[in-house]
């Protein structure tokens, strides 16, 4: 049964190899004249001594000649990237077996469609686990020169570096088994379930995502006016807490204290535990959306 | 090869009051019948039968809304492994794996059963000039058929189902399809099942026969019985039927007289040889399409129906 | 190897087919004393027909004395039809090709030929018993 499993998947297993692959050529292209640029341009001597507050000019030039990686074009297809990718993979799983009858056939041999399913989950959800794995060292490897100017938690880092970005491929993986199962046709399936992962994506990243902890709040001292530089949002090197990684929320959390405008902000090193959160979150998900097709599989007569 | 007078062994198939409903709609209800191991049954029926229903309850991809299912003495409850190794099913359309090559489709059965027997389905395979490594969108209609039966032979199940196996194939390939499956049923013993709405080809396959029509069984038993159980009578026009001898199965009138077949029945006398009337023995194919004609839900269960079912200690089916 | 053909629109039952050409066949002189029948499994794989039709059509001749089987070893012709030599059946081809020729002359076709020859047969048997 698992040579099957192996073998029904052999050929999204190479595709997958595929787009690693691209993927891996693209990064070494791109991150090597990143990295020249960074040590070549004094980059790093600049935010080695200073935390990177005096040497806007610098900074700007190499977001300028990197930066597309903020682009919000950009942005929104990486946005939907690991969606398209789970329900890619997950929607013909069993939608295929129905739509072409060959349920008639896996499901008449001497193993039980419940036991049919659980292998077969558990060897494309490992791939899925490993192919999300390495795209995510890939894209950490890529990005390292320009993480250290715009720290983690910036929208395109935070989401393929750490573990958000297999949990959100399998999110949609899992929903999209369950929508192959219940629509017994894949591309409607792949609509269905990535709809769902869509909304739930936005939802967590833009509205959930800065609740996950208390924010601490920073108050910016400033001996005068021109010298309080800095403002909030992500794309802000470095942001007003004049510590590079950290995520300013905005204003608030002042006590209506005047020396100084105070702003909210999510520390740096909350990157691992926002991550296990966020990954949390949607690999609970999976595990609800695969549980309930094997149940549902279990339990319903035949197709 | 022996069939029906196996005192000891269990038959094939034994179902008692079996019945399947879709919502409020039921595919099959009623269904009470016994095949005895070895034998080849013909399943006929139009589609939409219950033909496929009964079939897929039989192999254990579908559960029955009511009554019971035996496979050669065991009872079968769908999804579950052993009543998935009691029969090898050979689906409409023979389906397979198209990107899959003939040995890829034999290491699935191999992973899939553990009564494989690779050195089956290897020789008919090789036998047909069929290559192994050859992928299965780039075989024709009838090798694939070949690979599918191939692949469930392989399986070494008593019980071979096949569901209208034939009905995509042209005439040259769909003989070497029976001729493959009657071979396996001689050299084996395998009991084999055969769903088909076409009934000239079942005459000379089939020792048994169960005809479906509107989810109910109108008939069934073996051939040789059920043959020499029925007349066909030509008889003047205005002969009523209750005139007529046994139970009227169908009755076709023209200008001036009436062809009517009937089952006899042990409980009225014997039809006297009546001038003007005409004797004949009924043909196999004569006697499927009588009953196909029947309008479909006519109860099945009468009197007469109980004479044509086999063998001793056929208990009394209570639902 | 005796190979046996099947007329699916004759009427007559398979089984009876078979015998009928084993008989046909001997009388031919196509198959002889101590020949082997072919297997239950090659007949059936070759006509695509049921397995116990010809284990049915081997019994008949067995009860006619005409086949037997050897265990492991498969059917034999054990028997012969007609005990007549060549030469009678010369002669009586001779005479009756001469009685057809009349029955034509006298205006029988080919179908009133047969069922007088049917009449004729029935009314000995009758008369033998």
């Amino acid at each position: 049964m698992i040579w099957v499993s192996w073998r029904q998947s052999r050929s999204q297993a190479i595709a997958c190899l595929g787009v690693l692959a691209a993927l891996a050529i693209y990064a070494i292209v791109v991150s090597t004249s990143m990295r020249t640029a960074f040590s070549h341009d004094g980059l790093a001597a600049c935010l080695a001594r200073n935390g990177g507050t005096n040497c806007p000019d610098a900074i700007q030039a190499f977001t300028n000649k990197f930066g597309s990686a903020v682009n919000v074009a950009f942005w929104s297809v990486l946005l939907i990237f690991p969606g398209l990718l789970g329900v890619l993979i997950g929607a013909p799983l069993i939608a295929r077996e129905l739509e072409f009858g060959t349920w008639r056939l896996a499901w008449s041999q001497t193993v039980t469609r419940t036991r049919w399913l659980a292998v077969k989950l558990a060897i494309v959800t490992g791939g899925v686990i490993v192919f999300g794995a390495a795209i995510t060292a890939v894209i950490t490897w890529y990005r390292a020169p320009m993480d250290r100017l715009t720290g983690h938690f910036i929208n395109n880092a935070y989401d393929y570096e750490g573990l958000v970005l297999t949990a959100y491929i399998l999110c949609a993986f899992g929903f999209a088994v369950l929508a192959g199962l219940l629509i017994r046709r894949s591309i409607p399936a792949m609509v269905a379930a990535f709809v769902p992962w869509l909304a739930i994506r936005l939802v967590v990243e833009f509205v959930l995502r800065r609740h996950f902890e208390a924010p601490l709040t920073f108050v910016q001292h400033c001996a005068s006016a021109q010298s309080c530089m800095g403002g909030y949002g992500l794309g802000f090197i470095p942001p007003v807490t004049r510590h590079i990684g950290d995520w300013v929320l905005g204003p608030g959390g002042g006590s209506g204290n005047q020396s100084g405008n105070s702003y909210l902000y999510q520390p740096a090193d909350r990157f691992w535990a926002f991550q296990s959160i966020e990954a949390g979150i949607f690999v609970a998900l999976t595990a609800i959306a695969l549980g309930a097709a094997i149940w549902i599989l279990h339990r319903r007569p035949a197709a | 090869m022996t069939q029906g007078d196996g005192g000891g062994s269990p038959p094939a198939l034994r179902t008692a009051g079996l019945g399947r409903r879709y919502g409020h709609v039921w595919a099959l209800r009623d269904c009470t019948l016994t095949v005895p191991a070895g034998a080849v049954a013909g399943l006929v029926g139009p589609n939409g039968a219950g033909k496929t229903t009964l079939l897929q309850m039989i192999i254990g991809l579908l559960q029955p809304t009511e009554g019971q299912l035996e496979v050669f003495g065991e009872t079968s409850h769908a999804n579950s492994t052993d009543a998935l190794a009691r029969v090898s099913y050979v689906a409409q359309d023979h389906p397979l794996y198209r990107d899959f090559t003939v040995a890829d489709m034999f290491h699935l059965g191999r992973a899939m059963n553990p009564s494989w027997d690779q050195g089956v389905a290897t020789t008919r395979i090789d036998a047909l000039g069929i290559p192994l490594k050859r992928k299965i969108k780039g075989l024709s209609g009838g090798q694939q058929a070949q690979v599918s039966l191939a692949m469930a032979l392989a399986k070494r199940a008593p019980l071979l189902a096949l569901d209208e196996p034939v009905s995509s194939l042209d005439p040259i390939a769909r003989l070497d399809f029976m001729r493959e499956v009657m071979a396996a049923a001689a050299d084996t013993g395998v009991t084999v099942l055969i769903a088909s709405h076409v009934v000239s080809e079942l005459e000379r396959l089939c020792d048994w026969l169960i005809v479906l029509t509107g989810g109910r069984v109108q008939l069934a038993g073996p051939v040789d019985d059920l043959l020499t159980a029925h007349q066909l009578l030509t008889v003047p026009r205005a002969t009523r039927d209750a005139e007529l001898p046994g139970f009227l199965i169908h009755r076709a009138d023209s200008d001036r007289h009436s062809t009517v077949l009937v089952r006899t029945d042990p409980a009225r006398p014997a039809a006297q040889e009546r001038p003007g009337w005409g004797v004949e023995p009924v043909g196999f194919e004569q006697l499927v399409l009588a009953y196909l004609q029947r309008p479909p839900g006519t109860a099945a269960d009468d009197p007469a129906q109980a004479a044509t079912r086999p063998g001793p200690a056929t208990k009394e089916v209570t639902r | 190897m005796f190979r046996f053909r099947l007329d699916g629109a004759s009427g007559v039952p398979p089984y009876l087919q078979l015998v009928h050409q084993v008989r046909q066949s001997l009388l031919l002189g196509y198959l002889r004393e101590g020949d082997r029948l072919p297997t239950v499994k090659d007949v059936a794989g070759d006509l695509a027909i049921n397995p116990n039709t010809v284990v049915k059509a081997y019994r008949q001749l067995e009860h006619e004395g005409l086949a037997g089987g050897r265990p492991g070893q498969g059917t034999f012709i054990t028997g012969t039809l007609s005990p007549a030599t060549p030469d009678t059946h010369n002669i009586l081809r001779a005479s009756l090709e001469k009685w057809l020729r009349e029955a034509h002359a006298a205006g029988l076709d080919d179908e009133a030929v047969t069922a007088l020859i049917a009449v004729a047969r029935n009314d000995m048997n009758k008369e033998k018993v």
